[in-house]
């Protein structure tokens, strides 16, 4: 990953000095490049005309150049190296996010199984993601939490939401 | 004179409602509920919030929305003072007197001199409000699409210059919000942009995922990484809730003075509360015989900056009013609620829907009397709600926010899409960027790129409209002095003094 280390010769040194702006600002090209490619196709000045891609041409343009500079920046100043990414956490979170999206809705094999399950659900493998979880605590929480989100949102808001799978009814 | 007290009296009248008093109710109580969990701040707060006002009617809807505002604030300070972690920058200087009074046994004290000087900045900012309002509609005339563009120029510099960190990186995210922004459909030509000829982009990407993504599950993530076992709760009763006469004495100063800078700073564009209240606190630490007693719990510092934000909160209702224009993230949200329910913020809904116009600010008002009379009773369920362990809290508000992005649209993907956005702020937060400007961006975005294609039209292409305008050209040249004066080195190095402490 860094450059310049190794042989010992001092060479012009590339060092990444200050990683969360190097890697940071490679992010942010790599996004104006995508928009760039996204909008190639979409017709730009036609006259005085904005087209419908001037507009995201001219800011994906602009954070082009920002990107560089923030780029640049992680190589001239120095900085602290990028905490490490946590993987547990956010892996069991989003999984429990993905399960109620699916549960919800329904996908490949999965018929649509109603707000009470996709809620127990979404708690119990989100809860698993912190390793303070125990086991008998997290399904009492769990039935509770449903039970709030049924009364807040099925019976106080009104929300047109199925409760059980559609299979049942 | 008539005018502003008839037109309040109509804004009473609508929000008196007993189903609009209900709402006002409900949002303050279930904003402070949200807003007093350690480390969500009031924008989480109202974005995780947003989508149960849906189903309302909009009078009710925003009514709510206001009262979960000030709820989700006044939540944060309590969180400040008990447990010494701010939700959000505007609730850091609170931190520094307040849990210092707490540990000396004066919780009580603190908590209810943040409630009355925030009620009294909330009466005071009410008024000015609804004064100022009608005029400033006026000056809404003289705008033209140049001069909407430099103003949200201006309100975006506004939200870099008072981001945390890197100006440079603020400004990244600005256009990373514009960006994002643009996904969908065109607005003149219907043309399908950066969709990857995905149709569930053709419409573009909610705001509310975004929101719900950046600030709700990107903070949950986020706090999951430090333990959150070690938490330094404010173990003893609360006792005496009732300020001393000298405590009332002492504020007093520091209130009306609060209120003052408060009420100015929040109407200029871009994150009003966050320099109010610290601008506050360094006032009354400069002009006080005693500064040593500032951060030892000294009841001025608390008084001060909680007036100075609450006031700020109020009167950055203006810009977002008269002219249309969120100056800040909370601002932003309730843009999008408002588009949510086919009202156009700006100068036409003072005259086409005063019963709305007028009611949100007799319900500011309302919201700020809820505070007091039910919040202060509460606090002891409050402390208790602090007492919870993190490990029940988080899959709990996981759970929330999925059922509420999954009801504004009854759409999985829109709950996939805020996910994406939770991982993404994750990244974002890792790399110090720092997404606020990116919201606002992202909401701004259509309005500007509008009024830029408008503003270029009628000048037949030529860019230097915006400068020979006079108008756009002073919004111009303030935007650009004060992103220069934000990247001298000396200044900077101020800056982040102010954050940092």
């Amino acid at each position: 990953m860094a450059t310049g280390h190794g042989a010992g010769k001092p060479v012009i040194s590339l060092k990444i000095r200050a990683p969360r702006d190097f890697w940071g600002g490679l992010a942010l090209i790599a996004l104006a490049i995508i928009a760039f490619f996204a909008t190639r196709e979409l017709g730009g000045m036609q006259g005085v005309a904005f087209g419908p891609g001037t507009a995201p041409r001219l800011f994906a343009g602009l954070l082009l150049a920002i990107g560089c500079v923030v780029t640049a920046t992680g190589l001239m100043t120095d900085g602290p190296p990028i905490e490490t990414f946590a993987f547990r956490g956010p892996a069991f979170v989003l999984a429990g996010i993905g399960a109620f999206a699916v549960m919800m809705q329904g996908l490949w094999f999965v018929p649509p199984l109603g707000l009470v399950l996709s809620s127990f659900a979404a708690f119990i493998i989100s809860i698993s993601g912190s390793r303070e979880a125990r086991w008998m605590e997290s399904l009492i929480a769990a039935a509770a939490m449903t039970t709030f989100c049924v009364v807040l949102f099925s019976i106080v808001l009104k929300l047109p939401f199925p409760l059980w799978p559609a299979f049942m009814l | 004179m008539f005018d502003l007290f008839s037109n309040l009296w109509l804004g009473f009248s609508v929000a008196a409602q007993p189903a609009n008093i209900g709402f006002c109710l409900l949002g303050a109580l279930v904003g402070t509920l949200v807003g007093v969990l350690p480390g969500i701040g009031t924008v989480a707060t109202v974005a995780m919030l947003l989508p149960i006002t849906f189903s309302l009617a909009p009078v009710g809807a925003l009514i709510m929305l206001a009262g979960i505002y000030y709820g989700a604030q006044y939540g944060g300070s309590t969180t400040s003072v008990l447990v010494n972690i701010p939700g959000e920058a505007t609730s850091v200087v609170t931190c520094l007197d307040g849990h210092q009074m707490a540990r000396q046994g004066r919780a009580g004290a603190a908590l209810a001199i943040a409630a009355i000087g925030s009620f009294i900045a909330g009466c005071v900012s009410t008024i000015l409000v609804a004064a100022l309002g009608e005029p400033l509609t006026k000056i809404a005339l003289w705008f033209g699409p140049a001069e909407y563009f430099s103003l949200m120029v201006l309100g975006l510099m506004f939200a870099v210059v008072l981001a945390h960190g890197s100006v440079i990186k603020a400004i990244a995210m600005i256009l990373t919000g514009l960006l994002l922004s643009m996904i969908g459909s065109d607005i003149e030509t219907g043309a399908g942009r950066m969709t990857f000829d995905w149709p569930e982009l053709s419409d573009g990407i909610g705001f509310a995922n975004v929101a719900m993504g950046v600030f709700g599950f990107a903070e949950i993530i986020r706090n999951l990484e430090v333990s959150q076992e070690s938490r330094d709760i404010v173990q003893s009763k609360i006792k005496g809730l009732m300020p001393t006469k000298k405590d009332l004495k002492d504020s007093s100063g520091a209130i009306a003075r609060g209120t003052l800078i408060g009420s100015i700073l929040g109407i200029l564009p871009g994150g009003g509360a966050v320099v109010a209240s610290f601008a506050a606190y360094t006032v009354e630490k400069r002009i006080s015989k005693h500064p040593e007693r500032f951060g030892k719990g000294a009841i001025e510092g608390v008084a001060a900056p909680e007036a100075a934000n609450n006031a700020a909160a109020q009167t950055s209702f203006i810009p977002l009013l008269t002219l249309g224009i969120p100056p800040n993230a909370v601002m932003a949200l309730m843009v999008g609620a408002m588009t949510i329910h086919g009202i156009v913020p700006g100068p036409q809904v003072m005259t086409k829907q005063p019963d709305l116009f007028w009611g949100m600010i007799a319900s500011m008002w309302l919201g700020n009397l809820m505070l007091v009379v039910i919040n202060l009773p509460l606090v002891g369920v409050w402390v208790s709600l602090l007492r919870v362990p993190y490990r029940l809290l988080f899959p709990s508000i996981v759970v929330f926010c999925c059922i509420g992005i999954y009801s504004i649209n009854n759409s999985a993907t829109d709950v996939l899409i805020a996910a994406a956005f939770g991982l993404f702020g994750y990244w974002l937060s890792k790399h110090e960027f720092e997404p606020a400007p990116l919201v606002l961006a992202f909401v701004l975005g259509p309005l500007m790129e509008e009024n830029l294609r408008r503003a270029m039209l009628i000048a037949r292409g030529d860019p230097s409209v915006f400068v020979t305008r006079p108008i756009s050209a002073g919004l111009l040249f303030v935007a650009v002095a004060m992103l220069t004066l934000a990247m001298l080195p000396l200044i900077r190095r101020r800056r982040d003094e102010v954050f940092v402490e």
